[in-house]
């Protein structure tokens, strides 16, 4: 489903600002990447850095940071957890998040508490689907997706 | 895996010191975009705006000034950087040499602050630019 052109997935989770999505995992982690929303804010994306696996990452302090021509700035943390993995492939090749924000993850992480308290700070399904169009109505982002 | 993938800087406090403005418009988006990296890398950043660069902070001049041509502006610069959680101060004692006073300044401006706030910064701060 979209909104002015920009996908919306209504299985996965998304911080209230529709920034991010999260998609939780059968072992216990969450995948975390960039909206369809905030990709077109970004404009074609140059480079990516991942925090290292391994350090743990508190409410407000960011995955990653990306930067593109025109954007810089921090893909945000809305729960406390530890990174486990970065996706290598959009690390090599950060267009990926341009091209296919909901397959081009940017980093898989583990929460420090439950699963459910980490995505109770997020929202899903109807609700996700309402903020998000919302916003794309006041922001006037029309959604466009790289091309290689 | 390339190790420049990977962010584990230890937290810093950076001061950019802004003396850039609209006459050279191509020297007024790469500090707030700097500024914005840093922070995003989850450094203590703060802008302060002297000299010529405290009339970027005027309403009306940074919505209407881009680096390049037709390029982005450089208040959505400003923006980014707040957003990102970079500190905007503004040097009082320039403003009365660009006829600015308090109710002229954008919203974005955290503290209008005295050149000492700027000393303080700068002798406190692990790193300092000069833009």
């Amino acid at each position: 489903m979209e909104c002015n052109g920009c996908e919306f997935r209504p299985e996965l989770y998304y911080d209230d600002q529709y920034q991010i999505w999260a998609r939780r995992e059968e072992d216990g982690s969450l995948t975390v990447g960039m909206t369809d929303i905030s990709q077109t804010v970004a404009g074609k994306i140059l480079h990516v850095r991942v925090r290292r696996p391994g350090t743990l990452r508190p409410v407000g302090k960011p995955v990653a940071t990306i930067e593109s021509g025109k954007w810089a700035g921090p893909v945000p943390n809305v729960f406390d957890c530890e990174i486990e993995e970065a996706n290598h492939d959009v690390l090599d090749d950060p267009n990926l998040l341009n091209i296919e924000p909901y397959e081009a993850w940017i980093a898989r992480v583990r929460p420090s508490g439950s699963v459910e308290e980490a995505l109770s700070c997020m929202v899903t399904g109807d609700i996700a689907q309402a903020g998000y169009c919302e916003r794309t109505r006041r922001e006037d982002i029309h959604c466009e997706r790289g091309a290689r | 895996m390339a190790d420049h993938h990977y962010l584990d800087n230890e937290e810093k406090s950076v001061i950019i010191v802004m003396t850039s403005g609209p006459s050279t418009p191509h020297r007024c988006a790469t500090p707030f975009y700097i500024g914005a990296i840093l922070a995003s890398m989850e450094a203590d950043v703060s802008i302060f705006f002297t000299m010529e660069a405290v009339k970027l902070a005027q309403k009306g001049i940074a919505e209407n000034l881009a680096a390049m041509d037709g390029g982005k502006t450089i208040i959505e610069f400003i923006r980014d950087a707040k957003a990102a959680g970079v500190k905007l101060y503004l040097c009082k004692p320039a403003m009365p040499g660009y006829q600015l006073s308090e109710s002229d300044i954008i919203d974005e401006v955290d503290e209008i602050a005295n050149a000492s706030k700027m000393a303080d910064l700068i002798l406190a701060c692990d790193k300092s630019m000069f833009f």
